[in-house]
């Protein structure tokens, strides 16, 4: 049996297939946009087609896909209707009632996916404790969806005040919708997402109802491509949490797809971490426009369940619609390749977050480009080659970008290379600034954790971020460009179930717990017994947010085994206070604990990444290529630096920085004071010393 | 490292160190609070100061109100405290409203930061307490001490010992003791970790002090703002603002100059202090003045002391915008919001096409209390703000104020009190070429069958938001009991079955409304922002539907311009 990760990128599509033994096939092809499953067929039809696998045999095929983030960005999706609680059709319009930037006059607040017109009051009301205040109006909502499928409308979210308490009403308008309008699509708000905050849930429903018709297409179609291409086997998506589900839960919740690709990337990093020994790693993933970033903690990363979509302003937060899912945690940067630098009002130097883009992109693409950026810096300074950009496929204009520098350097009174070394700095200071915020509020200390960096800037960038951040190492994958598919391949089958049930921990109904957590449980089982797992393989991750009574953000608190009972309330609590005092820095004050939801994780078995990774032609070459002039400050200047070919390093070599080492996609820089070797899995691993 | 030789690079990299410690500083604020005043509505600010209390940055989010007011705080809290008697470990706590935010609920708290047994630099935060005793957060006191526990700057840690009479003292004076001193706990671990961060980052540039760095940071701000200053032409201009006050009408008299890198904005001819809480201390103008000149001008220039040096601020002492102690002041935001609409209305003129219209301006405050359970809780709502020169307002958001609303489902989770209706409101927003942000119709109901009560601080249901360049004005407030208006500020008294409409003003608008692209007020009345009665009223343009009236869908297709109809009603004049 095999197993094929394909991820879909704005540019690429990558493709890593790996057979039985751990032979791995790499592919990369250019993105389909009008028809993303045409690239999938491109990239897998040619491995079966000339026996690299055997048509006959069974595969598992698992996808990440970008599809439902520029759904929601390009606003591509269906003509969608919002049934509310009488009175509060626009929270989804009123949202925070807040500025997310406190100067700027003009600024913008995200536009709800749902336009005013669409978005109806229905007469019910339910209380904070679940008892209902009024009867759900069932003439009324009969007219109002008899009018709604006359009109065309092709799918509704429902988000009543307190279902999240007792869905019963949103559940009878979904039996009323099915009923007359079976064609109409339908997303409850106490099925994707039950937690308290009408505005945050509304947001998400819609999200998740607006793109539900064209990711159910899209996956249809994908499947009918590869049942005609003849692929035997089970076909699964991979979710913005780091879990896999079927195609069916994809369709009905695919607003948890946003950022799967992203989100296997970090699972690479965490697979990569665990290969190599190091079980607390930071993801660091720079590409053109932004950089992310994510901790893996104990071969797991982060998760969270807050995130927004389409931000408006400057990768802002609150800027955009906001989307509880369970999702990895990761925070983007306006910091990329083409993030270009300007001098401000103030006399400084700034870089981004505005970026050139593609088109016209860095002066040195010469495609128009006239504003210097990351990657114009990079090369003036000597850490990308002019002539082996994407593997010599492009050349890059030297003479152009210095002139834009020194254009740019005339007012700080800097040369060209001053200021190309002063753009670096920045762009990394900005990537660590953010970095070091997103650690500090998770409580982590980053002098622990080595760096994995990938995408086509994240290896140029990495070695100075880590430095900043002063990270014991920096650990760059073979094959960073198709990255993220090693994570596809490498994640457990897993589902994220949630219920909220507000209580007082110390007057806890614990039967209803242990009955949540089953009911739980049981699901998870049966979706991946339905994969083809065995009850014995299932593992389950059980936990409860919990907050001090009164306190507004919770905290996720694993839980014991088995029947839950009072008895096990002062084991939860101590694990509460270790959990609150490793964020927060001190004790938290001597007030009782409250529960506001119950999460459980159901998964399966880690699949066996131990791959033969296809090398190249030059293997077996010489692995040093040659020596070129780059700069490094602790040499305070331009030196003869030498040039490693990545497809000839051989497990075992060591050399110490500054060096540089070129594969197609993206270049590997290592300060002076760093000491590289290479690992079994032909990672290079970077150790920073402090120069002594 | 001498500021005369730090370059712009290494200075960049730092400055946006102390920026991101801050935003650290606020974010654990934010996580660990108690009161949904901080933790849902962010009525907070936190910043860093150097050694000489000068404030070097501030985080992200906050109110105007505080962060600015805090930054004048620092002097009073280093003239009481100076260096030489701080010790590690040692927490500063006052409220004092002249001294900090003006109000008596704006707690600020203040730790000083060491590094080899010197003082490096000072962290503060300021939030709005759940209740400070006294009475509960109103307008209706007549003087100070009515509105709770003032606690004068003193410890509140003494060298990371608890001050534990000080916090008897504020536990039995106050009604929800642990949401207070929970959020004392909070404020104070939040300077820790700002602190924190800010030791770390001095160690890896090998840094002593920062006294050095900041002067570097205010210098450029301070020549940044002058330069943005020494732009706008030379003179002085004036307007008049009204607000409904507490027992008459208040009136802000407003004068900015504008002479050379500097400007001078004084409120001689303003009304003077009232009897009542809507007192605004001179800390307080001041905030919202330089805030107002900053978003104006330069919203791109950091926030710090060097920002604010170029902008003076003036009121008659014993006037609304300077009132002396011990004049009561629990409600002066609802006269202090009104500032920087006051100086965007004088300096429309001399900045065409840069400045808003006056919106709803002064945030909505009510205090539901009540038994069965029992409650108090605070609710801050918004209104709409004022039309930009190319934009609309924008709806239910607020301006100057930079608060967060509470979610009603966290209302109804905390409280029996029912929020029956929370939309936007039809027709409020001024009319314009660029139309005013919507106010907000809002109903409060509560469960059970016992009796409850409601202090409401409300404004702009005398005087409405006005327009810009021949914009119109945005709708009044309201505050609505059984069919009968209220007195913006009042305390009422509510029968169980008691429904408590509260209304949010709109912003004023933009522009002739008679230029409003027709296509734009089409797209209103689609979605109900106005309706088709005000369309052709204050817009001049007919809108049809031309499917049947009693439909509850009604589709983009279905409506229409009548352009006849329109051509004459706009050429009538």
């Amino acid at each position: 049996m095999y197993r094929v990760g394909i991820d879909i990128g704005g540019t690429f599509t990558d493709m890593l297939l790996v057979g039985d033994d751990g032979t791995a096939v790499i592919a990369k092809t250019l993105t389909t946009p009008g028809d993303p499953s045409l690239a999938v067929e491109n990239a897998l039809r040619p491995v079966l087609d000339d026996g690299s696998v055997n048509k006959g045999e069974r595969g598992t095929l698992i996808h990440g896909t970008t599809l439902v983030t520029n759904a929601l960005i390009e606003r591509k999706g269906a003509l969608t209707a919002l049934l509310t609680t009488s009175g509060f059709r626009d929270a989804v319009e009123i949202a925070r009632e807040h500025r997310y930037e406190l100067y700027d006059l003009n600024l913008d607040l995200p536009k709800p996916l749902v336009p005013r017109h669409l978005r109806f009051d229905v007469p019910e009301r339910m209380a904070a404790d679940g008892s209902v205040l009024e009867n759900l109006d069932e003439v009324f909502l009969r007219r109002l969806v008899g009018e709604l499928r006359d009109k065309g409308i092709k799918a509704i979210g429902v988000c009543y005040l307190n279902s999240f308490r007792n869905p019963a009403h949103e559940k009878r308008t979904a039996e009323i919708i099915a009923e007359m309008a079976p064609k109409i699509r339908v997303s409850l708000s106490s099925e994707v997402v039950a937690e308290i905050r009408e505005y945050q849930r509304t947001s998400t429903t819609l999200a998740n109802v607006y793109v539900q018709e064209r990711v159910s297409d899209y996956l249809a179609q994908l499947q009918g491509r590869l049942d005609a291409i003849g692929f035997n086997g089970s076909f699964f998506v991979m979710l913005s949490s780091g879990g896999i589900a079927t195609r069916d839960t994809a369709s009905r919740f695919p607003v948890r797809l946003l950022e799967s690709g992203p989100a296997a990337g970090a699972l690479a990093a965490a697979e990569a971490g665990l290969r190599s020994g190091h079980r607390d790693l930071l993801s660091f993933d720079m590409g053109g426009t932004t950089a992310k970033l994510c901790v893996i903690d104990d071969g797991q990363p982060l998760k969270t369940h807050e995130f927004e979509v389409d931000r408006v302003y400057r990768f802002r937060k609150g800027s955009g619609l906001p989307v509880r899912i369970p999702v990895i945690d990761m925070i983007e940067i306006g910091a990329g390749g083409g993030s270009i630098a300007r001098v401000d009002s103030l006399g400084l130097l700034k870089v981004g977050p505005d970026s050139s883009g593609a088109d016209p992109g860095p002066v040195c693409y010469g495609q128009g480009g006239t504003q210097p950026t990351v990657t114009d810096a990079d090369l003036m300074l000597g850490y990308l080659d002019a002539n082996y950009f994407l593997g010599g496929k492009m050349k890059l204009d030297l003479t152009g970008t210095k002139k834009a520098l020194e254009r740019l350097g005339t007012p700080l009174k800097m040369s060209a290379e001053q200021v190309a070394w002063g753009i670096h700095q920045i762009v990394n200071e900005n990537m660590a600034n953010a970095a070091r915020a997103h650690l500090g509020e998770r409580g982590k200390d980053p002098r622990r954790m080595p760096m994995y960096a990938f995408g086509g800037a994240g290896p140029v960038h990495g070695y100075r971020v880590a430095e900043i951040l002063r990270l014991p190492a920096l650990i760059s994958p073979f094959g960073a460009g198709v990255g993220s598919t090693f994570g596809l391949l490498s994640a457990p089958l897993a589902f994220d179930f949630v219920r909220s049930a507000y209580s007082r921990m110390d007057q806890l109904d614990w039967s209803l717990a242990n009955r949540l957590l089953d009911e739980m449980a049981q699901e998870g089982s049966k979706v991946l017994q339905s994969s083809g797992l065995a009850e014995s393989e299932i593992g389950y991750q059980r936990t409860a947010d919990l907050r001090f009574i009164g306190q507004g953000h919770e905290v996720s608190v694993a839980l014991p085994d088995g029947v839950l009972t009072s008895a096990d309330l002062p084991r939860i609590a101590a694990e509460f206070e270790r959990t609150y005092e490793s964020l927060y820095g001190r004790k938290g004050p001597d007030v009782a604990l409250e529960v506001i939801n119950w999460r459980v994780v159901a998964s399966g078995p880690r699949p066996d990444m131990n791959l033969k990774l296809p090398r190249g032609a030059t293997q077996g070459g010489a692995a040093r290529k040659g020596v070129r002039l780059a700069f490094f400050p602790e040499t305070n200047g331009y030196v003869e630096t030498a040039i490693y070919d990545r497809y000839a390093l051989e497990p075992g070599m060591a050399f110490a920085g500054p060096a540089i080492v070129e594969e197609r996609e993206s270049t590997l820089i290592i300060g002076a004071h760093g000491k590289a070797r290479v690992d079994e899995r032909l990672n290079v691993v970077v150790e920073l010393t402090d120069g002594k | 490292m001498a500021s005369k030789t730090i370059d712009p690079v290494t200075l960049e990299v730092i400055w946006n160190r102390f920026l991101s410690v801050a935003n650290e500083q606020q974010d654990a604020l934010i996580r660990t609070a108690f009161s949904t005043i901080v933790r849902e509505s962010q009525d907070l600010a936190c910043g860093m100061f150097d050694t000489k209390g000068r404030m070097i940055s501030q985080s992200i989010s906050g109110t105007p109100g505080h962060i600015n007011a805090m930054a004048t705080s620092m002097k009073h809290f280093l003239a009481a405290f100076p260096p030489e008697k701080l010790a590690p470990g040692d927490v500063l706590i006052t409220n004092d409203p002249w001294q900090t935010a003006g109000q008596i609920n704006d707690i600020t708290i203040t730790t000083p930061i060491f590094k080899n047994g010197k003082m490096v630099a000072l962290f503060a935060n300021t939030c709005h307490s759940a209740d400070i005793g006294g009475r509960i957060l109103s307008a209706e006191a007549r003087e100070v001490f009515e509105e709770g526990l003032r606690i004068p700057i003193m410890k509140l840690f003494d060298r990371g010992e608890p001050n534990k009479i000080l916090m008897q003292i504020v536990r039995t004076n106050v009604r929800q003791p642990d949401e207070v001193i929970g959020d004392f706990y909070a404020q104070t671990s939040c300077n820790e970790t700002g602190g924190r961060a800010l030791l770390e980052m001095m160690d890896e540039f090998k840094l002593d002090a920062i006294d050095e760095v900041s002067e570097e940071i205010i210098r450029r701000s301070e020549a940044a703002v002058r330069a943005e200053i020494a732009k706008l032409p030379a003179g002085e201009w004036s307007s008049e603002t009204w607000s409904d006050g507490f027992e008459e009408p208040i009136l802000i008299h407003c004068t900015v100059k504008v002479a050379g890198e500097e400007i001078f904005i004084d409120f001689t001819g303003s009304s003077p202090q009232s009897s009542r809480g809507i007192n605004v201390v001179l800390n307080y103008t001041h905030a919202y003045a330089s805030f107002a000149i900053k978003a104006a001008i330069c919203p791109d220039v950091p926030h710090n002391e060097g920002s604010f040096r170029p902008v003076h601020v003036s009121a008659p002492e014993g006037s609304i915008l300077n009132a002396l102690d011990p004049a009561p002041v629990a409600s002066r935001q609802v006269i202090g919001h009104f500032i920087p609409s006051a100086i965007f209305a004088a300096m429309a003129g001399a900045l065409p096409g840069r400045l808003m219209a006056p919106g709803a301006d002064p945030i909505w405050l009510s205090v539901w209390r009540g038994q069965d359970p029992s409650f108090t809780l605070t609710v801050f709502q918004v209104g709409g703000t004022g039309a930009r020169p190319t934009k609309d307002g924008l709806n239910a958001v607020g301006f100057p104020s930079g608060v967060a609303g509470v979610p009603a489902e966290v209302i109804e989770s905390l409280s029996p009190v029912v929020l029956k209706r929370r939309e936007l409101r039809a027709d409020s927003g001024g009319p314009g070429t660029w139309r005013g942000g919507l106010g907000q119709l809002t109903e409060f109901g509560r469960r059970g069958e016992s009796k409850w009560s409601v202090s409401s601080i409300a404004d702009r249901t005398a005087y409405a938001a006005t327009g810009l360049q021949g914009g119109g004005v945005g709708a009044l407030g309201e505050v609505i009991v059984d069919g009968k208006k209220l007195h913006a500020k009042a305390l009422k008294d509510l029968q169980p079955s008691d429904v408590v409409h509260v209304n949010l003003p709109g912003g004023g608008g933009y522009g002739d409304p008679f230029k409003r692209e027709p296509e734009k007020v089409l797209w209103d009345v689609i979605d109900g922002y106005v309706t088709a009665q005000d369309a052709e009223k204050r817009y001049g343009v007919a809108v049809v539907y031309k499917g049947q009236a009693a439909e509850l869908v009604k589709l983009p297709a279905d409506w229409f311009i009548d352009a006849a109809r329109t051509e004459k009603l706009r050429g009538k004049r």
